[in-house]
């Protein structure tokens, strides 16, 4: 896999959210993104995963802090320019209305006044999809409508992916094609992704996450060297046993979650 | 594909012609004489025309408000607007209001139809934008409020107006002349054009405010601007002859059969079908039975929905 540049293409520096009028969610959320990147970003129900995401998209605007986009901060691009650079998937993707594979990967063009150089078809065919795109959304599976966002935003042009949670609803198999699918799309054309996720054992497969807890970032690396048993309880609330297997893969064992000693609870 | 948009141009003229044509009375374009002539430009022109508006905007408003509400059992009614419209036209109906002669009714239903549209705005704004849920139900209430407050008001009353005030609400094209079409036009074209330029938008808007904001729109401006959209063309089609059911709702399902859910090509293939469906409704519900007229609503109910149940069973309709 190569290497990811030093180029910086978002940074949250001491940035603060809040939903309510008092109290704060994201508190002084300092990390950056690096070109060609891929990210996992680690953490429980209600960490601030997706905040984070949307914050990073544009979708919420940060209380206080910056937020910079290829060195210039966030909210001075323009919504269309933005949409070049940036795409956001939300973790639902329900949608009320039959349209079909096509008709989706071509919305990738709207924020372009001269079409750029991929259409629908090539992006299908990237994503796997060359044979579907007359099809309905609601005929494809799970993993198909994943992707074929996927092809919407390499329509879209959008060197950075900020993913909400997309393995969530996907069988081990779905999961694995997609995050293969986008370890591809990095290599072939140095898409960067962001990914939220709370599966720790997926987590060990990515070079680099970062643990939230409480919308503040309490670790960032390589996943074998900064994912200890200590950081889980810390992050999660559960006593988890990380069981290494070589230098290269580590998974993480529930045995402990459920000996006879802790039924009580 | 090229054959179903031939016929979403073809349809709706053939259907408007014959709409002049056909009737009780068959009049040959090449040979009239002096009744003929008035039947036609006098009667049967100005009615194939509101017809035809009232269908278009429907038809239109019917697919922009599915995706704005990102909701496919939405029509134009349910926001109440309809409601407002009857309330407001069936008090100048059965006061004996005549204030500005013909044009008495007609402006008070879309006096009606813009207070409540607004109305239900207000009642689904927050936070700086209009919120989905918060329209439709806001719209389903305000439209028990008004049609509770209507059959009150039909109900109390007894005076002659009151036949026509119930005419007036189930769709009455018999009252159409030429002098309400101009004003009709402009705000059924206006609203039209409106939403077309915004059709990528809705688009985007379907898929759900952040993938609308990650596709490089504002999700509540485009919002706001389609429901205003949505507001004058159901406003100027509810004034023009009052309620005709079937074509909001169940015209842009048939028509994503047709072209796909694009709204480019749905918001303007909506509205040719469903003016053509009006006018077809209106031709048979003035020639069934001379001089007796059938509701056009009834008759379009009638036409629309054993089609559109056959489209239903037979093909992917809703994507179902």
């Amino acid at each position: 896999m190569s290497s990811a540049s030093d180029l910086p293409i978002l940074e949250f520096d001491q940035t603060c959210f809040s939903y309510a009028k008092n109290g704060s969610f994201i508190k002084d959320l300092t990390l950056s993104i690096g070109e060609g990147e891929f990210i996992g970003l680690l953490g429980a129900n209600g960490s601030g995963k997706s905040t984070i995401l949307k914050l990073g998209s544009g979708i919420l605007k940060p209380a206080s802090g910056e937020l910079t986009l290829w060195g210039k901060p966030t909210h001075t691009y323009k919504n269309k320019d933005r949409a070049k650079l940036i795409c956001y998937l939300p973790q639902t993707l329900d949608i009320t209305v039959p349209f079909t594979v096509r008709e989706l990967v071509s919305m990738g063009l709207y924020p372009y006044d001269i079409p750029p150089s991929m259409t629908a078809e090539e992006a299908l065919e990237m994503v796997g999809l060359g044979d579907k795109a007359a099809a309905h959304l609601s005929d494809l599976s799970g993993g198909e409508r994943r992707r074929t966002f996927i092809a919407m935003t390499l329509v879209q042009g959008a060197g950075l992916l900020l993913l909400d949670e997309p393995l969530a609803n996907l069988d081990i198999r779905y999961q694995i094609e997609l995050l293969r699918l986008l370890r591809r799309l990095r290599e072939e054309r140095n898409i960067s992704v962001v990914m939220a996720l709370h599966d720790i054992n997926i987590a060990f497969q990515f070079e680099k996450i970062m643990l939230v807890k409480n919308g503040v970032l309490l670790a960032a690396g390589a996943p074998l060297e900064i994912l200890t048993e200590e950081l889980i309880r810390d992050a999660f609330g559960v006593e988890v046993t990380i069981i290494r297997e070589g230098k290269r893969n580590a998974y993480i064992s529930y045995e402990k979650c459920f000996s006879p000693s802790r039924n009580e609870i | 594909m090229k054959t179903r948009f031939f016929i979403i141009i073809f349809v709706p003229l053939v259907v408007f012609g014959s709409s002049l044509v056909l009737g009780p009375k068959i009049i040959n374009p090449f040979g009239m004489d002096e009744t003929s002539r008035e039947i036609l430009f006098s009667i049967r022109a100005p009615r194939s025309v509101v017809a035809l508006l009232m269908g278009m905007a429907l038809g239109a408003s019917g697919a922009v408000l599915q995706g704005i509400l990102r909701n496919p059992l939405a029509d134009p009614y349910i926001l109440g607007i309809s409601s407002g419209a009857s309330l407001s036209a069936a008090i100048g109906i059965v006061a004996g209001l005549t204030f500005l002669g013909a044009f008495t009714i007609p402006v008070l239903a879309f006096g009606g139809a813009i207070f409540t549209g607004s109305l239900v705005g207000v009642i689904g704004w927050k936070r700086g934008g209009l919120w989905p849920e918060r329209l439709l139900l806001g719209g389903v209430g305000l439209s028990f409020l008004f049609s509770a407050l209507l059959m009150l008001m039909l109900s109390v009353s007894s005076d002659e107006g009151l036949r026509r005030a119930t005419l007036w609400i189930f769709g009455d094209l018999s009252m159409s002349d030429w002098s309400r079409i101009p004003y009709g036009l402009i705000f059924v074209l206006g609203g039209m054009l409106l939403s077309m330029v915004r059709a990528k938008a809705l688009n985007a808007l379907i898929l759900g405010d952040e993938m609308a904001h990650s596709l490089g729109f504002t999700p509540h401006t485009e919002r706001f601007v389609l429901f205003v959209s949505v507001g004058l063309m159901t406003s100027a089609s509810v004034s023009l002859g009052g309620m005709i059911g079937f074509i909001g709702l169940l015209v842009p399902h048939m028509i994503r059969f047709f072209t796909g859910s694009d709204n480019r090509m749905l918001i303007p293939a909506s509205a040719f079908m469903g003016g053509a469906l009006l006018c077809a409704a209106d031709l048979v519900s003035r020639s069934i039975m001379p001089p007796m007229e059938l509701p056009a609503g009834v008759v379009t109910a009638i036409i629309g929905s054993p089609y559109f149940l056959y489209l239903l069973r037979r093909k992917n309709v809703l994507g179902l």
